[in-house]
């Protein structure tokens, strides 16, 4: 579990990147910070494992303040997931995966062995254990990404829009699989991304986030589609895109947006379009 | 140019170039290991790097003759000491290793250092493991030019008597004779190729990744 206490972030030439922001990440759950750029949402998530430290308020981890714990153990303990991929360039796949386990002084064999089940793990092949990530698409450097969070079986992943640089296809991809792999792991996920149908699809909770990490609304995605808060989260959230109703054409029933742009098609109880 | 005379001086010329390498790879070592962690630190604070790059540029100014007369006096070392040359071609090394050195370490992005040390890395990791290898490729093209400049340098050190391949300059210039000047030349070309070639090869045994990824591009 993490939590959340109050916490407010202020740099020294007066910028508030968080204002008053308290949260509890349950365990095992998905929680989605859902904002855009500049919101402080990457801020909040750097707090977790120490990159940034609130100016007030606290952050701990199963009931422990991580302002007392060692920065570099504690950043061990948590996997990282970046938007970059974050990858060492100077590495191959193989070490870039192990890189955890051997700062954590896993023997070179034992710490191989770990990187290529989570190769498997991820969906790739063992074949791309010797290169390097510029010889990789964004796919699976994202995927490796995951890998290597992954490699000393934290509790935590933080997720900074992951799927961000790759391209939709690749991303609806890798989003069905993560979803997959949290059925199996059942990690505490605090995730970070600015795309609306991301969130929804992947997160237990949603914050949609105003400027200041001020919460605009907390609650499962259902809650926030049929209830928005107020005109910035119905906006945000896709407005009138939102906003469905079905018409008959030929026969079937298709389904418009309220601008009237066709959307997508009905489908009847037997599965096949009707 | 009378190969006789080279055959028949063959042993004083390998001497000679033993005595050469021997004074150039100390120079070196040298300059690598002490420009790395002051260009380290330039790089990490802009109040030393606006004292430190400047400086090491006007070390390089420094005429060498005189360098090499005043180092005995500073050092108190002997003048016929072979360490004042060492020390002086370690001066001139670190000078135009910093600055090369900096850029080097300023090219490797902050984003990937900042990743590093998210994922773990402790600061002191980060160098070693992250920084330093990435900035592998221009600082081994520094120590290339440190290389050859150290060895043309060495010749200098025949003039106060450190023997090198500079001994066949100086005598040959003082006797009037061409052939024995060419073999300096040439010998010293010689080895700045030989040290370019190890350096070279050290470089792609330590930086693997530089051909693996360049190979994809090419």
């Amino acid at each position: 579990m993490i939590r959340f206490d109050h916490v407010h972030k202020e740099y020294p030439d007066g910028t508030i990147a968080v204002d008053d922001f308290t949260l509890e990440v349950p365990s095992h759950e998905v929680v989605v910070l859902l904002g855009s750029s500049g919101c402080g949402k990457t801020t909040l998530m750097r707090m977790v494992n120490r990159m940034v430290d609130p100016s007030s308020g606290s952050v701990s981890i199963d009931g422990d303040d991580v302002a007392h714990s060692d920065p570099v153990k504690l950043r061990r303990s948590i996997g990282y997931v970046m938007q970059s991929g974050g990858l060492l360039p100077h590495r191959t796949v193989v070490d870039n995966i192990a890189t955890v386990p051997l700062l954590l002084g896993a023997t070179r064999r034992s710490a191989h062995a770990r990187a290529s089940e989570l190769l498997d793990l991820v969906g790739l092949e063992q074949s791309v254990a010797k290169r390097y990530p510029s010889q990789l698409s964004g796919g699976q450097r994202q995927r490796i990404g995951v890998a290597r969070a992954l490699a000393s079986d934290p509790n935590i992943l933080l997720m900074d829009e992951p799927f961000g640089a790759v391209d939709p296809v690749v991303r609806a991809e890798l989003q069905r699989e993560l979803l997959h792999l949290q059925n199996e792991l059942a990690k505490t996920i605090l995730f970070v991304t600015h795309d609306v149908d991301e969130a929804f699809l992947l997160g237990q909770q949603v914050l949609v986030l105003r400027t200041g990490a001020e919460v605009a609304q907390h609650g499962s995605p259902a809650n926030i589609l049929l209830d928005p808060a107020d005109d910035f989260v119905a906006n945000f959230i896709g407005g009138p895109r939102r906003h469905l109703r079905t018409e008959m054409r030929d026969g079937r029933h298709i389904v418009v947006d309220a601008a009237g742009h066709v959307t997508g098609v009905l489908q009847d109880d037997r599965g096949a379009a009707g | 140019m009378r190969f006789d005379w080279v055959a028949d001086n063959m042993g004083q010329i390998l001497m000679m170039s033993w005595a050469h390498v021997q004074v150039s790879v100390l120079p070196i070592f040298l300059s690598l290991l002490i420009a790395v962690p002051i260009a380290w630190w330039a790089h990490r604070q802009k109040s030393a790097r606006r004292v430190l790059v400047p400086i090491s540029g006007v070390l390089y100014a420094l005429p060498s003759l005189p360098l090499f007369v005043l180092l005995p006096v500073v050092l108190g070392t002997r003048i016929l000491d072979p360490l004042n040359l060492v020390v002086a071609l370690t001066l001139y090394g670190v000078a135009l290793l910093v600055r090369t050195a900096v850029d080097a370490f300023d090219s490797v992005g902050r984003i990937i250092r900042d990743d590093a040390l998210a994922i773990g890395h402790s600061p002191r990791q980060v160098f070693w493991r992250v920084a330093l290898p990435l900035a592998g490729p221009p600082l081994l093209a520094g120590t290339r030019v440190v290389s050859a400049s150290t060895l043309s340098l060495v010749s200098v050190g025949a003039l106060i008597g450190v023997p090198s391949l500079g001994y066949f300059f100086t005598n040959g210039y003082q006797r009037g004779f061409p052939t024995e000047i060419m073999v300096g030349v040439i010998g010293t070309v010689v080895l700045a190729v030989i040290f370019d070639v190890i350096i070279v090869v050290a470089g792609r045994l330590l930086l693997p990744w530089v051909r693996a990824t360049d190979r994809r591009r090419g």
